[in-house]
C-alpha cells in the first residue's frame, strides 16, 4: 500500500497541540519510577515508585481534568478523564 | 533507407540517456557535498516493532537541534545506495542500530542492512580522511557486549545498547551528544516531551483516519516535519 503524504493541516494540528495547555497530567514510566508531569512544565512535578502513588499524585493536581498513563514505549495505555 | 526505429527503442534509448544524466548528477553532489554539523544519518530497521524506538530517535534529535537523515525505503536497489551514500556524506555523525543482527522472532531471518550500510559508511570515512575524517559514529545494540561475538571489528567504537526501549535511546543519544558538547539538556526533560508528543501522536493521527502504530502510516518526512512543528511550541510553551 502507498504511504499517505501527510498534508499541511497536519503539521498545523501538532502545532496547536503543543501550544495548547489542555490540562492533561502524564503519568511516565522512567528507571527512576514513575514520573508525574503537568503539560506545561519540562520537569516532573513528582516521582513516585509505583504507578497506582503516581497516578493518586496526577489526580490531586487541581488543574488536572485527564491523567495519561504511558507504557514503557511511550504510547498510552489509559486516557481517563479525572474524577 | 535506414529503417525508422521504433517506439519503444527510442523510449529506451530516452530512458538510458536519462539514467545517465542521473548518475553523473549524483555522483557531482556526492563529490562536492561536505559533512553538516547537524546532519545525523540514521541507519536502523523499518518495522512496526522498531518503530517506537525511531520516533524516540528521531524526536530526541531533532530536540538537540539536529537535522536527521533518513532513506525512505520505496526507491529500488542501487538508486536507494546512491541515495544512502549521499545522506552518509552530507551528514557528520551516523547512528548505526545492530540491534536486529539476530532473529527476533524463531523462523524470521537476520537482518543485514545495518551492518552492511554501517559498513559503506566506515568506507566513506577511511577513503577521504580531509573530506570525512570528522564524520562521528554512534553505534546502537540491543544487548551490552554482543557485537563482540557478531561483529568484532567495530571494537573501540562508541557503542550503546538499549534494550529495545525508547527511554535508553533517549539516554544514549543524550550522553552521546553531551560528549561530543552538543547538548547540556538532561536526558528526562527530553523522554518526559517525548511521552507528550507520543500522545498527540496517537490522538492526531487516530483522528484523521491514520493508525499511530503502523510504521508506513506517514512518511518519514512527514514524521520529522511533525515533530519539528511541535517541538519548538512545546519549548516555548513549557517552563
Amino acid at each position: 500500500m502507498a504511504k499517505k503524504t501527510a498534508s499541511p493541516s497536519l503539521a498545523a494540528e501538532f502545532r496547536k497541540a503543543a501550544a495548547s495547555n489542555s490540562g492533561r497530567v502524564h503519568v511516565v514510566p522512567s528507571k527512576s519510577g514513575w514520573s508525574v508531569k503537568r503539560e506545561g512544565n519540562l520537569k516532573a512535578s513528582a516521582v513516585r515508585k509505583t504507578k497506582a502513588s503516581a497516578i493518586t499524585a496526577a489526580k490531586s493536581i487541581q488543574s488536572a481534568d485527564r491523567i495519561i498513563v504511558h507504557k514503557k514505549d511511550g504510547t498510552i495505555q489509559k486516557n481517563t478523564a479525572k474524577r | 533507407m535506414t529503417p525508422r526505429p521504433s517506439h519503444s527503442a527510442i523510449s529506451e534509448t530516452y530512458q538510458r540517456g536519462e539514467e545517465a544524466v542521473i548518475r553523473l548528477v549524483e555522483s557531482l553532489y556526492n563529490s562536492l557535498a561536505l559533512p553538516e554539523a547537524k546532519n545525523v544519518f540514521i541507519n536502523c530497521p523499518f518495522d512496526n516493532e522498531y518503530f517506537p524506538l525511531l520516533k524516540s530517535l528521531l524526536f530526541t534529535l531533532i530536540y538537540l537541534d539536529l537535522c536527521p537523515k533518513i532513506s525512505e525505503t520505496s526507491d529500488s536497489g542501487e538508486i536507494r545506495l546512491k541515495k544512502i551514500q549521499g545522506l552518509m556524506a552530507i551528514s557528520k555523525y551516523s547512528i548505526h542500530d545492530l540491534s536486529r543482527m539476530e532473529p527476533t522472532k524463531r523462523k524470521e531471518y537476520p537482518r543485514f542492512n545495518m551492518p552492511f550500510e554501517c559498513g559503506i559508511d566506515f568506507g566513506l570515512k577511511m577513503s577521504d580522511e580531509v573530506q570525512y575524517g570528522e564524520k562521528k559514529f554512534l553505534i546502537l545494540e540491543k544487548e551490552p557486549h554482543r557485537y563482540q561475538k557478531v561483529i568484532s571489528d567495530i571494537s573501540g567504537n562508541d557503542i550503546y545498547h538499549h534494550n529495545n526501549e525508547p527511554e535508553k535511546i533517549v539516554k544514549a543519544l543524550r550522553d552521546w551528544f553531551r560528549r561530543m558538547e552538543h547538548t547540556k539538556t538532561d536526558y528526562k526533560e527530553i523522554w518526559l516531551a517525548y511521552n507528550e508528543f507520543s500522545a498527540d501522536y496517537e490522538r492526531i493521527l487516530a483522528e484523521k483516519g491514520y493508525n499511530p502504530h503502523d510504521i508506513h502510516a506517514l512518511t518519514f518526512s512527514d514524521i520529522i516535519s511533525n515533530m519539528e512543528e511541535w517541538i519548538p511550541e512545546y519549548k516555548s510553551k513549557s517552563r
